[in-house]
Protein backbone atom coordinates (compact mmCIF):
# COMPACT_ATOMS: atom_id res chain seq x y z
CA UNK A 1 0.00 0.00 0.00
CA UNK A 2 1.10 3.40 -1.29
CA UNK A 3 1.81 5.39 2.35
CA UNK A 4 1.12 8.81 0.46
CA UNK A 5 -2.66 7.65 -0.92
CA UNK A 6 -5.54 9.14 0.19
CA UNK A 7 -8.64 7.72 1.66
CA UNK A 8 -10.71 10.68 0.63
CA UNK A 9 -9.77 13.22 -2.23
CA UNK A 10 -12.28 15.68 -3.15
CA UNK A 11 -12.06 18.49 -5.27
CA UNK A 12 -14.63 21.09 -6.43
CA UNK A 13 -17.29 19.48 -4.83
CA UNK A 14 -20.62 21.13 -5.22
CA UNK A 15 -24.20 20.37 -4.23
CA UNK A 16 -27.57 22.70 -4.08
CA UNK A 17 -30.48 22.24 -2.75
CA UNK A 18 -33.28 23.85 -4.63
CA UNK A 19 -31.06 26.72 -5.83
CA UNK A 20 -29.48 26.89 -1.60
CA UNK A 21 -26.06 26.13 -2.21
CA UNK A 22 -24.90 23.42 0.43
CA UNK A 23 -21.38 23.10 -0.59
CA UNK A 24 -19.43 25.11 -2.35
CA UNK A 25 -16.65 24.20 -4.47
CA UNK A 26 -15.50 21.85 -1.53
CA UNK A 27 -11.92 20.61 -1.48
CA UNK A 28 -11.14 17.92 0.98
CA UNK A 29 -8.03 15.31 1.51
CA UNK A 30 -8.24 12.58 4.27
CA UNK A 31 -5.12 10.62 4.19
CA UNK A 32 -5.34 7.19 4.39
CA UNK A 33 -5.03 5.59 8.41
CA UNK A 34 -6.26 9.13 9.85
CA UNK A 35 -8.76 10.36 12.13
CA UNK A 36 -10.28 13.01 10.22
CA UNK A 37 -12.23 15.58 12.64
CA UNK A 38 -14.56 17.26 10.44
CA UNK A 39 -15.78 20.26 12.02
CA UNK A 40 -18.15 23.10 11.00
CA UNK A 41 -21.13 24.90 12.77
CA UNK A 42 -24.86 23.66 12.28
CA UNK A 43 -25.81 23.60 8.13
CA UNK A 44 -21.88 24.38 7.51
CA UNK A 45 -22.33 21.29 5.16
CA UNK A 46 -20.78 18.54 7.40
CA UNK A 47 -23.80 16.00 6.27
CA UNK A 48 -24.04 17.12 2.74
CA UNK A 49 -20.49 16.03 2.16
CA UNK A 50 -20.63 12.58 4.06
CA UNK A 51 -23.57 11.79 2.54
CA UNK A 52 -22.44 12.61 -1.28
CA UNK A 53 -18.99 10.48 -0.06
CA UNK A 54 -21.40 7.39 0.95
CA UNK A 55 -23.04 8.28 -2.33
CA UNK A 56 -26.74 8.87 -0.62
CA UNK A 57 -26.77 12.43 -2.65
CA UNK A 58 -25.97 13.10 -6.16
CA UNK A 59 -23.63 15.95 -6.42
CA UNK A 60 -24.17 18.81 -9.05
CA UNK A 61 -20.35 19.01 -10.11
CA UNK A 62 -17.06 17.70 -8.57
CA UNK A 63 -15.05 14.78 -7.81
CA UNK A 64 -15.22 12.31 -5.35
CA UNK A 65 -12.19 9.69 -5.12
CA UNK A 66 -11.86 7.16 -2.43
CA UNK A 67 -8.67 5.46 -2.25
CA UNK A 68 -7.34 6.35 -5.37
CA UNK A 69 -10.66 5.05 -7.10
CA UNK A 70 -14.02 6.48 -8.22
CA UNK A 71 -16.51 6.48 -5.47
CA UNK A 72 -18.82 5.11 -7.62
CA UNK A 73 -16.93 1.90 -7.89
CA UNK A 74 -18.55 -1.27 -6.17
CA UNK A 75 -15.40 -2.56 -4.76
CA UNK A 76 -14.75 0.46 -2.85
CA UNK A 77 -18.17 0.98 -1.98
CA UNK A 78 -17.85 -2.49 -0.18
CA UNK A 79 -15.60 -1.32 2.17
CA UNK A 80 -17.22 1.47 3.25
CA UNK A 81 -19.07 2.25 6.47
CA UNK A 82 -20.95 5.00 7.74
CA UNK A 83 -23.86 6.07 10.47
CA UNK A 84 -25.03 9.13 9.33
CA UNK A 85 -28.28 10.70 10.96
CA UNK A 86 -29.07 6.85 12.41
CA UNK A 87 -28.28 3.40 12.06
CA UNK A 88 -30.72 2.83 9.21
CA UNK A 89 -31.90 -0.18 11.67
CA UNK A 90 -35.44 -1.87 11.48
CA UNK A 91 -37.10 -0.68 14.60
CA UNK A 92 -39.20 -3.89 14.93
CA UNK A 93 -36.23 -6.32 14.28
CA UNK A 94 -34.05 -7.60 16.59
CA UNK A 95 -30.27 -6.10 16.94
CA UNK A 96 -29.15 -9.20 15.58
CA UNK A 97 -31.25 -9.55 12.48
CA UNK A 98 -30.60 -5.91 11.42
CA UNK A 99 -26.85 -6.63 11.63
CA UNK A 100 -27.82 -10.28 9.96
CA UNK A 101 -29.43 -8.35 6.83
CA UNK A 102 -26.38 -6.09 6.52
CA UNK A 103 -24.10 -9.21 6.57
CA UNK A 104 -26.09 -10.59 4.04
CA UNK A 105 -25.79 -7.12 1.97
CA UNK A 106 -22.18 -7.29 2.12
CA UNK A 107 -21.82 -10.97 1.38
CA UNK A 108 -19.67 -11.99 4.25
CA UNK A 109 -18.64 -15.44 4.55
CA UNK A 110 -18.92 -16.43 8.10
CA UNK A 111 -21.42 -14.02 9.10
CA UNK A 112 -22.21 -15.28 12.75
CA UNK A 113 -18.14 -14.45 13.66
CA UNK A 114 -18.42 -11.39 12.09
CA UNK A 115 -21.51 -10.46 13.87
CA UNK A 116 -20.16 -11.29 17.12
CA UNK A 117 -16.91 -9.72 16.01
CA UNK A 118 -18.45 -5.72 16.10
CA UNK A 119 -21.04 -6.78 18.79
CA UNK A 120 -18.05 -6.92 20.87
CA UNK A 121 -15.87 -4.41 19.70
CA UNK A 122 -19.53 -1.93 20.40
CA UNK A 123 -19.85 -4.01 23.92
CA UNK A 124 -22.91 -5.14 22.66
CA UNK A 125 -23.03 -9.03 22.63
CA UNK A 126 -25.57 -9.53 25.49
CA UNK A 127 -28.01 -7.50 23.67
CA UNK A 128 -28.37 -8.97 20.14
CA UNK A 129 -31.99 -10.25 20.88
CA UNK A 130 -32.86 -6.93 21.70
CA UNK A 131 -35.66 -5.38 19.19
CA UNK A 132 -33.99 -1.86 18.14
CA UNK A 133 -36.94 -0.24 18.86
CA UNK A 134 -36.06 -0.68 22.47
CA UNK A 135 -32.65 -0.04 22.70
CA UNK A 136 -31.68 3.75 24.44
CA UNK A 137 -30.00 6.23 22.14
CA UNK A 138 -26.51 5.10 23.30
CA UNK A 139 -27.02 1.74 22.10
CA UNK A 140 -28.79 2.24 19.29
CA UNK A 141 -25.30 4.50 18.62
CA UNK A 142 -23.36 1.73 19.00
CA UNK A 143 -25.36 -0.56 16.86
CA UNK A 144 -24.95 1.66 14.09
CA UNK A 145 -21.34 1.84 15.08
CA UNK A 146 -21.62 -1.94 14.39
CA UNK A 147 -23.21 -1.91 11.18
CA UNK A 148 -20.59 0.12 9.64
CA UNK A 149 -17.81 -2.09 11.10
CA UNK A 150 -19.03 -5.00 9.30
CA UNK A 151 -17.17 -6.11 6.44
CA UNK A 152 -14.05 -4.85 7.67
CA UNK A 153 -14.06 -1.22 6.12
CA UNK A 154 -11.41 0.82 4.80
CA UNK A 155 -12.96 3.95 5.44
CA UNK A 156 -15.68 4.64 8.55
CA UNK A 157 -17.74 7.63 8.45
CA UNK A 158 -19.79 8.95 11.16
CA UNK A 159 -21.99 12.00 11.83
CA UNK A 160 -22.24 12.78 15.26
CA UNK A 161 -21.83 9.50 16.93
CA UNK A 162 -20.98 10.74 20.09
CA UNK A 163 -24.34 12.99 19.90
CA UNK A 164 -26.76 12.36 23.33
CA UNK A 165 -24.35 9.71 24.96
CA UNK A 166 -23.05 10.14 28.49
CA UNK A 167 -19.73 10.06 29.71
CA UNK A 168 -19.16 6.62 29.83
CA UNK A 169 -20.48 6.52 26.17
CA UNK A 170 -18.41 8.70 24.98
CA UNK A 171 -15.24 7.28 26.66
CA UNK A 172 -16.46 3.76 25.04
CA UNK A 173 -17.07 5.29 21.73
CA UNK A 174 -13.49 6.62 21.93
CA UNK A 175 -11.77 3.41 22.67
CA UNK A 176 -13.57 1.98 19.99
CA UNK A 177 -12.54 4.42 17.65
CA UNK A 178 -9.33 4.24 18.77
CA UNK A 179 -8.86 0.31 18.46
CA UNK A 180 -10.26 0.35 15.31
CA UNK A 181 -7.64 2.52 13.37
CA UNK A 182 -4.51 1.62 15.28
CA UNK A 183 -5.41 -2.11 14.96
CA UNK A 184 -6.93 -2.07 11.33
CA UNK A 185 -5.76 0.96 9.72
CA UNK A 186 -9.33 1.82 9.13
CA UNK A 187 -9.54 5.76 8.18
CA UNK A 188 -12.17 7.50 10.06
CA UNK A 189 -13.86 10.49 8.91
CA UNK A 190 -16.14 11.68 12.17
CA UNK A 191 -17.76 14.81 12.57
CA UNK A 192 -18.58 16.48 16.29
CA UNK A 193 -19.93 19.24 18.11
CA UNK A 194 -18.13 17.92 20.94
CA UNK A 195 -14.86 19.20 20.08
CA UNK A 196 -13.24 18.20 23.46
CA UNK A 197 -14.02 14.41 22.77
CA UNK A 198 -12.79 15.05 19.15
CA UNK A 199 -9.52 16.71 19.74
CA UNK A 200 -9.02 13.20 22.25
CA UNK A 201 -8.93 11.20 19.11
CA UNK A 202 -7.96 13.05 15.92
CA UNK A 203 -4.87 12.92 13.86
CA UNK A 204 -6.47 15.55 11.14
CA UNK A 205 -8.49 18.51 11.21
CA UNK A 206 -10.94 19.70 8.45
CA UNK A 207 -13.02 22.98 9.38
CA UNK A 208 -15.65 24.01 7.50
CA UNK A 209 -17.43 26.92 6.80
CA UNK A 210 -20.26 27.79 4.60
CA UNK A 211 -20.02 24.94 2.25
CA UNK A 212 -16.09 25.36 2.07
CA UNK A 213 -13.17 24.10 3.40
CA UNK A 214 -11.41 26.89 5.32
CA UNK A 215 -8.64 25.20 6.84
CA UNK A 216 -7.06 21.65 7.08
CA UNK A 217 -4.27 20.88 9.65
CA UNK A 218 -2.88 18.16 11.42
CA UNK A 219 -3.03 17.61 14.92
CA UNK A 220 0.81 18.32 14.74
CA UNK A 221 -0.11 21.27 13.12
CA UNK A 222 -2.80 22.36 15.67
CA UNK A 223 -0.89 21.35 18.25
CA UNK A 224 2.13 23.92 16.97
CA UNK A 225 -0.68 26.72 16.07
CA UNK A 226 -2.49 26.23 19.61
CA UNK A 227 -1.15 29.53 21.58
CA UNK A 228 0.18 29.10 25.23
CA UNK A 229 -1.16 30.97 28.05
CA UNK A 230 -1.20 31.54 31.81
CA UNK A 231 -3.96 32.34 33.74
CA UNK A 232 -3.44 34.15 37.01
CA UNK A 233 -5.72 35.08 40.00
CA UNK A 234 -5.12 36.93 42.89
CA UNK A 235 -6.82 39.22 45.14
CA UNK A 236 -6.46 42.65 43.58
CA UNK A 237 -7.01 41.39 39.51
CA UNK A 238 -7.59 45.24 38.11
CA UNK A 239 -3.63 45.47 40.08
CA UNK A 240 -2.53 42.46 38.53
CA UNK A 241 -4.32 43.08 35.46
CA UNK A 242 -2.48 46.98 34.75
CA UNK A 243 1.05 45.16 36.29
CA UNK A 244 0.97 42.35 33.80
CA UNK A 245 -0.04 44.48 30.67
CA UNK A 246 2.80 46.94 31.63
CA UNK A 247 5.40 44.26 31.76
CA UNK A 248 3.89 41.55 28.52
CA UNK A 249 2.33 42.68 25.04
CA UNK A 250 -0.55 40.16 25.18
CA UNK A 251 -2.60 40.33 27.85
CA UNK A 252 -6.23 39.88 28.61
CA UNK A 253 -9.47 39.54 30.96
CA UNK A 254 -11.52 36.60 30.27
CA UNK A 255 -13.24 33.97 32.25
CA UNK A 256 -12.50 35.73 35.51
CA UNK A 257 -8.98 35.72 35.16
CA UNK A 258 -6.35 37.82 33.74
CA UNK A 259 -4.66 35.70 30.68
CA UNK A 260 -1.28 36.37 29.43
CA UNK A 261 -0.74 34.77 26.12
CA UNK A 262 2.64 33.49 24.57
CA UNK A 263 4.87 33.59 27.55
CA UNK A 264 6.22 29.96 27.94
CA UNK A 265 8.33 31.12 31.40
CA UNK A 266 5.54 31.23 34.17
CA UNK A 267 8.36 32.32 36.52
CA UNK A 268 8.91 35.32 34.63
CA UNK A 269 5.45 36.05 35.24
CA UNK A 270 5.10 35.00 38.99
CA UNK A 271 8.17 37.76 39.38
CA UNK A 272 7.16 40.59 38.07
CA UNK A 273 3.70 40.11 40.17
CA UNK A 274 6.32 39.48 43.49
CA UNK A 275 7.94 42.61 42.72
CA UNK A 276 4.81 44.64 42.32
CA UNK A 277 3.61 43.65 45.85
CA UNK A 278 0.78 41.25 44.32
CA UNK A 279 0.96 37.66 45.53
CA UNK A 280 -0.96 35.41 42.86
CA UNK A 281 -3.51 32.83 44.33
CA UNK A 282 -3.56 30.72 41.17
CA UNK A 283 -0.91 30.93 38.50
CA UNK A 284 -1.20 28.07 35.87
CA UNK A 285 0.06 27.01 32.52
CA UNK A 286 -2.14 26.48 29.84
CA UNK A 287 -2.92 25.92 26.09
CA UNK A 288 -5.51 26.98 23.79
CA UNK A 289 -7.36 23.51 22.63
CA UNK A 290 -9.51 22.99 19.76
CA UNK A 291 -12.83 24.42 20.62
CA UNK A 292 -11.35 27.65 21.56
CA UNK A 293 -8.83 27.71 18.09
CA UNK A 294 -11.91 26.72 16.21
CA UNK A 295 -14.04 30.17 17.94
CA UNK A 296 -11.27 32.24 17.20
CA UNK A 297 -11.19 31.16 13.40
CA UNK A 298 -14.43 31.24 13.19
CA UNK A 299 -14.78 35.14 14.78
CA UNK A 300 -11.75 35.77 12.34
CA UNK A 301 -13.85 34.23 9.53
CA UNK A 302 -17.34 36.67 10.35
CA UNK A 303 -15.34 39.71 10.96
CA UNK A 304 -12.92 39.66 7.76
CA UNK B 1 0.60 8.19 8.54
CA UNK B 2 1.21 4.57 8.98
CA UNK B 3 -1.32 2.13 7.10
CA UNK B 4 -0.59 -1.18 8.50
CA UNK B 5 -2.11 -3.67 6.43
CA UNK B 6 -2.73 -4.28 2.35
CA UNK B 7 -5.94 -2.41 1.10
CA UNK B 8 -7.48 -4.34 -1.57
CA UNK B 9 -11.02 -3.32 -3.42
CA UNK B 10 -12.49 -6.71 -5.32
CA UNK B 11 -15.64 -5.52 -7.31
CA UNK B 12 -18.70 -7.79 -6.72
CA UNK B 13 -20.17 -8.47 -10.00
CA UNK B 14 -24.12 -8.36 -11.21
CA UNK B 15 -25.11 -11.73 -9.76
CA UNK B 16 -23.08 -11.09 -6.47
CA UNK B 17 -24.51 -7.61 -6.22
CA UNK B 18 -28.27 -9.02 -7.10
CA UNK B 19 -27.73 -12.16 -5.04
CA UNK B 20 -26.91 -9.98 -1.62
CA UNK B 21 -29.49 -8.07 -2.27
CA UNK B 22 -31.89 -11.21 -2.96
CA UNK B 23 -30.78 -12.28 0.76
CA UNK B 24 -31.80 -9.17 2.55
CA UNK B 25 -35.01 -8.89 1.09
CA UNK B 26 -36.06 -12.59 1.31
CA UNK B 27 -34.44 -12.64 4.57
CA UNK B 28 -36.70 -9.61 6.00
CA UNK B 29 -39.66 -11.00 4.31
CA UNK B 30 -39.49 -13.98 6.19
CA UNK B 31 -38.87 -12.62 9.32
CA UNK B 32 -41.28 -10.04 9.38
CA UNK B 33 -44.94 -11.06 10.37
CA UNK B 34 -46.30 -8.89 7.42
CA UNK B 35 -45.66 -11.29 4.55
CA UNK B 36 -47.58 -14.00 6.83
CA UNK B 37 -50.40 -11.84 7.55
CA UNK B 38 -50.70 -10.65 3.52
CA UNK B 39 -50.76 -14.75 2.59
CA UNK B 40 -53.38 -15.35 5.03
CA UNK B 41 -55.43 -12.34 4.14
CA UNK B 42 -55.33 -13.50 0.24
CA UNK B 43 -56.02 -16.75 1.82
CA UNK B 44 -59.21 -15.44 3.75
CA UNK B 45 -60.60 -13.13 1.49
CA UNK B 46 -61.39 -15.67 -1.27
CA UNK B 47 -63.03 -18.03 0.98
CA UNK B 48 -65.04 -14.97 2.60
CA UNK B 49 -66.25 -14.09 -1.06
CA UNK B 50 -67.10 -18.00 -2.19
CA UNK B 51 -69.38 -18.58 0.81
CA UNK B 52 -70.33 -15.89 2.28
CA UNK B 53 -70.97 -13.24 -0.59
CA UNK B 54 -73.77 -13.00 -2.52
CA UNK B 55 -76.66 -10.48 -3.50
CA UNK B 56 -80.00 -10.49 -3.06
CA UNK B 57 -82.24 -11.40 -6.29
CA UNK B 58 -85.93 -10.13 -7.15
CA UNK B 59 -87.40 -12.86 -4.57
CA UNK B 60 -85.31 -11.43 -1.84
CA UNK B 61 -83.18 -14.53 -1.81
CA UNK B 62 -79.26 -14.13 -1.10
CA UNK B 63 -77.62 -16.07 -4.61
CA UNK B 64 -73.89 -16.57 -4.63
CA UNK B 65 -71.72 -14.89 -6.09
CA UNK B 66 -70.31 -17.81 -7.91
CA UNK B 67 -72.20 -20.81 -9.04
CA UNK B 68 -68.35 -22.45 -9.92
CA UNK B 69 -65.92 -22.59 -7.21
CA UNK B 70 -63.06 -21.73 -10.27
CA UNK B 71 -64.37 -18.64 -11.19
CA UNK B 72 -63.04 -17.13 -7.76
CA UNK B 73 -59.39 -17.74 -9.39
CA UNK B 74 -60.86 -16.16 -13.01
CA UNK B 75 -63.62 -15.02 -15.05
CA UNK B 76 -64.57 -17.37 -17.69
CA UNK B 77 -63.65 -15.60 -21.03
CA UNK B 78 -60.88 -12.54 -21.46
CA UNK B 79 -63.18 -9.20 -19.81
CA UNK B 80 -62.08 -6.12 -20.17
CA UNK B 81 -65.14 -4.13 -19.07
CA UNK B 82 -66.03 -5.16 -15.57
CA UNK B 83 -69.76 -6.20 -15.77
CA UNK B 84 -70.43 -7.71 -12.40
CA UNK B 85 -68.42 -8.00 -9.00
CA UNK B 86 -68.47 -11.34 -9.70
CA UNK B 87 -66.41 -11.07 -12.91
CA UNK B 88 -63.84 -8.81 -11.19
CA UNK B 89 -63.36 -9.91 -7.58
CA UNK B 90 -60.87 -13.22 -8.57
CA UNK B 91 -57.41 -14.03 -8.25
CA UNK B 92 -56.42 -10.41 -9.64
CA UNK B 93 -57.21 -9.09 -6.19
CA UNK B 94 -53.77 -10.82 -5.37
CA UNK B 95 -52.48 -7.72 -6.86
CA UNK B 96 -54.34 -5.18 -4.68
CA UNK B 97 -52.79 -7.12 -2.00
CA UNK B 98 -49.61 -7.15 -3.52
CA UNK B 99 -49.41 -3.65 -4.03
CA UNK B 100 -49.83 -2.55 -0.33
CA UNK B 101 -47.27 -4.72 0.86
CA UNK B 102 -44.94 -3.97 -1.71
CA UNK B 103 -45.46 -0.24 -0.67
CA UNK B 104 -45.17 -1.38 3.25
CA UNK B 105 -42.09 -3.14 2.16
CA UNK B 106 -39.97 -0.36 0.39
CA UNK B 107 -41.74 2.26 2.76
CA UNK B 108 -40.23 0.24 5.74
CA UNK B 109 -36.58 0.60 3.92
CA UNK B 110 -36.81 4.70 3.18
CA UNK B 111 -39.02 4.87 7.02
CA UNK B 112 -36.13 3.32 8.84
CA UNK B 113 -33.07 4.81 6.75
CA UNK B 114 -32.14 1.43 5.63
CA UNK B 115 -32.27 2.38 2.20
CA UNK B 116 -29.10 4.66 3.23
CA UNK B 117 -27.20 1.66 3.80
CA UNK B 118 -27.61 0.08 1.75
CA UNK B 119 -26.82 2.39 -0.99
CA UNK B 120 -23.39 3.31 1.11
CA UNK B 121 -22.10 -0.02 0.39
CA UNK B 122 -21.82 -2.02 -2.93
CA UNK B 123 -25.35 -1.62 -3.84
CA UNK B 124 -26.02 0.41 -6.90
CA UNK B 125 -29.65 2.08 -7.58
CA UNK B 126 -30.58 -1.01 -10.23
CA UNK B 127 -30.01 -3.59 -8.47
CA UNK B 128 -32.53 -2.30 -5.98
CA UNK B 129 -34.97 -1.78 -8.44
CA UNK B 130 -34.51 -5.55 -9.34
CA UNK B 131 -34.25 -7.07 -6.01
CA UNK B 132 -37.41 -5.35 -5.27
CA UNK B 133 -39.68 -6.43 -8.07
CA UNK B 134 -38.09 -9.73 -7.82
CA UNK B 135 -39.20 -9.73 -4.17
CA UNK B 136 -42.73 -8.47 -4.40
CA UNK B 137 -43.32 -10.58 -7.49
CA UNK B 138 -42.56 -13.64 -5.20
CA UNK B 139 -44.59 -12.43 -2.56
CA UNK B 140 -47.67 -12.15 -4.95
CA UNK B 141 -46.61 -15.89 -6.55
CA UNK B 142 -47.11 -17.32 -2.82
CA UNK B 143 -50.28 -15.33 -2.33
CA UNK B 144 -51.75 -16.45 -5.83
CA UNK B 145 -51.09 -20.19 -3.97
CA UNK B 146 -52.24 -19.65 -0.53
CA UNK B 147 -55.47 -17.72 -2.58
CA UNK B 148 -55.68 -20.59 -4.76
CA UNK B 149 -55.96 -22.76 -1.20
CA UNK B 150 -58.36 -20.64 0.41
CA UNK B 151 -60.72 -20.98 -2.34
CA UNK B 152 -60.72 -24.29 -3.00
CA UNK B 153 -61.21 -24.65 0.65
CA UNK B 154 -63.95 -22.31 0.90
CA UNK B 155 -65.37 -24.10 -2.46
CA UNK B 156 -65.15 -27.79 -1.11
CA UNK B 157 -67.11 -26.98 1.86
CA UNK B 158 -69.85 -24.61 0.41
CA UNK B 159 -70.11 -27.54 -2.21
CA UNK B 160 -69.94 -25.01 -4.88
CA UNK B 161 -69.44 -26.48 -8.36
CA UNK B 162 -65.95 -28.12 -9.28
CA UNK B 163 -66.37 -28.43 -13.12
CA UNK B 164 -63.41 -27.03 -14.93
CA UNK B 165 -60.97 -27.64 -17.86
CA UNK B 166 -57.66 -28.36 -15.46
CA UNK B 167 -55.56 -27.38 -18.31
CA UNK B 168 -56.99 -24.07 -18.83
CA UNK B 169 -57.02 -23.60 -15.05
CA UNK B 170 -53.64 -24.30 -14.83
CA UNK B 171 -52.73 -22.18 -17.57
CA UNK B 172 -54.96 -19.09 -15.90
CA UNK B 173 -53.32 -19.81 -12.66
CA UNK B 174 -49.36 -19.40 -14.29
CA UNK B 175 -50.64 -16.37 -16.06
CA UNK B 176 -51.67 -14.86 -12.89
CA UNK B 177 -48.81 -15.83 -11.55
CA UNK B 178 -46.54 -14.43 -13.87
CA UNK B 179 -47.91 -11.51 -14.84
CA UNK B 180 -46.68 -10.89 -10.61
CA UNK B 181 -43.58 -10.06 -11.81
CA UNK B 182 -44.63 -7.18 -13.82
CA UNK B 183 -46.97 -5.30 -11.30
CA UNK B 184 -44.00 -6.00 -8.94
CA UNK B 185 -42.00 -3.80 -10.99
CA UNK B 186 -44.96 -1.19 -11.48
CA UNK B 187 -45.32 -1.53 -7.43
CA UNK B 188 -41.44 -0.32 -7.00
CA UNK B 189 -41.44 2.23 -9.35
CA UNK B 190 -44.77 3.74 -7.86
CA UNK B 191 -42.94 3.48 -4.56
CA UNK B 192 -39.40 4.90 -5.68
CA UNK B 193 -41.45 7.82 -7.60
CA UNK B 194 -43.17 8.44 -4.63
CA UNK B 195 -40.34 7.62 -1.85
CA UNK B 196 -41.31 10.41 -0.31
CA UNK B 197 -44.94 10.33 0.40
CA UNK B 198 -45.61 6.97 2.02
CA UNK B 199 -49.63 7.78 1.82
CA UNK B 200 -49.13 8.84 -2.12
CA UNK B 201 -47.47 5.73 -2.95
CA UNK B 202 -49.63 3.23 -1.07
CA UNK B 203 -52.81 4.93 -2.53
CA UNK B 204 -51.35 4.83 -5.83
CA UNK B 205 -50.73 0.92 -5.72
CA UNK B 206 -54.48 0.27 -4.04
CA UNK B 207 -55.87 2.11 -6.51
CA UNK B 208 -54.33 0.84 -9.77
CA UNK B 209 -54.51 -2.63 -8.59
CA UNK B 210 -58.03 -2.28 -8.15
CA UNK B 211 -58.27 -1.84 -11.95
CA UNK B 212 -60.42 1.07 -11.71
CA UNK B 213 -57.86 3.27 -14.33
CA UNK B 214 -58.48 0.10 -16.90
CA UNK B 215 -62.16 0.08 -16.37
CA UNK B 216 -62.34 3.65 -16.43
CA UNK B 217 -60.46 3.75 -19.69
CA UNK B 218 -62.39 1.22 -20.88
CA UNK B 219 -65.59 2.66 -19.90
CA UNK B 220 -64.24 6.28 -21.83
CA UNK B 221 -62.98 4.25 -25.13
CA UNK B 222 -64.53 0.87 -25.44
CA UNK B 223 -63.50 -2.44 -24.86
CA UNK B 224 -59.87 -3.13 -25.91
CA UNK B 225 -57.16 -5.61 -25.28
CA UNK B 226 -54.37 -3.44 -26.87
CA UNK B 227 -55.62 -1.42 -23.39
CA UNK B 228 -55.29 -3.72 -20.93
CA UNK B 229 -52.18 -4.75 -22.16
CA UNK B 230 -51.24 -1.21 -21.61
CA UNK B 231 -53.07 -0.28 -18.27
CA UNK B 232 -53.52 -3.72 -16.81
CA UNK B 233 -51.01 -5.95 -18.13
CA UNK B 234 -52.77 -9.49 -19.55
CA UNK B 235 -54.06 -10.34 -16.06
CA UNK B 236 -57.70 -10.66 -17.40
CA UNK B 237 -56.38 -12.51 -20.50
CA UNK B 238 -55.18 -15.15 -18.01
CA UNK B 239 -58.96 -16.59 -17.53
CA UNK B 240 -60.75 -20.23 -17.54
CA UNK B 241 -60.40 -20.84 -21.29
CA UNK B 242 -56.98 -19.96 -21.48
CA UNK B 243 -54.27 -21.27 -23.60
CA UNK B 244 -50.72 -21.84 -23.93
CA UNK B 245 -51.11 -18.08 -26.08
CA UNK B 246 -52.60 -16.98 -23.17
CA UNK B 247 -49.53 -17.64 -21.15
CA UNK B 248 -47.14 -16.22 -23.44
CA UNK B 249 -49.03 -13.11 -23.81
CA UNK B 250 -48.89 -12.82 -20.14
CA UNK B 251 -45.24 -14.00 -19.77
CA UNK B 252 -44.23 -11.19 -22.53
CA UNK B 253 -46.37 -8.42 -21.01
CA UNK B 254 -44.98 -9.54 -17.74
CA UNK B 255 -41.32 -8.78 -18.77
CA UNK B 256 -41.73 -5.98 -21.11
CA UNK B 257 -43.44 -4.03 -17.93
CA UNK B 258 -40.64 -5.49 -15.66
CA UNK B 259 -37.99 -4.20 -17.97
CA UNK B 260 -39.51 -1.00 -18.60
CA UNK B 261 -40.12 -0.05 -15.41
CA UNK B 262 -36.93 -0.92 -13.76
CA UNK B 263 -34.88 1.09 -16.23
CA UNK B 264 -37.67 3.90 -15.56
CA UNK B 265 -36.73 3.05 -11.73
CA UNK B 266 -33.24 2.95 -11.77
CA UNK B 267 -33.20 6.29 -13.99
CA UNK B 268 -35.08 7.77 -11.13
CA UNK B 269 -32.86 6.76 -8.58
CA UNK B 270 -29.65 7.69 -9.90
CA UNK B 271 -30.70 11.04 -10.60
CA UNK B 272 -32.00 11.47 -7.35
CA UNK B 273 -30.70 11.86 -3.86
CA UNK B 274 -31.58 9.34 -1.19
CA UNK B 275 -34.03 10.58 1.72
Amino acid sequence: MNEKINAIEIRGLTKSFRGLYALDRLDMTVPAGAIYGFIGENGSGKSTTEKLICGQLVPDKGKIRLFGKSYKNPGVRARVGALIENAGCFPNSTVYQNLMMQAINLNLKNRSEEMQRVLKIVRMENNAGLKFKKCSLGMKQRIGIAMALLGDPALLILDEPINGLDADGMRIMREILVDITQNSGCTVLISSHILGELEKIATHYGIIRQGKMIEELTAKEMESRSRVFTSVRAKDMQNTFLVLRHFFRNVRAEDGCVRVYDVDDTEQIAARLMENGIIPNELKKNKIGLEEYYTQLMSRKEAG
Amino acid sequence: MEQTRELTFKSPGFYERLKSMLGVDFYRLFHTPMFYIFLAIAAIIPAMVLSMTGMPNEQGETVKLYENTWNIIAADKPLYIINSMGDYANMNMVFIFGGIMVSIFIGHDYKSGYVKQLFTTHSLKADYMMSKSIAGAFSMMCMCITYLCGGLMAGVITGADMSVNIGSLLLAILGKMIMSLGWGSLYTLLNVVFRRYFGVSITLCFVIGTGIPVIGAAGLMGNNSGLNILLYGSSVNACLSSNIGTLLTCAAVSCCWALVYNIWGSYILSRCDVY
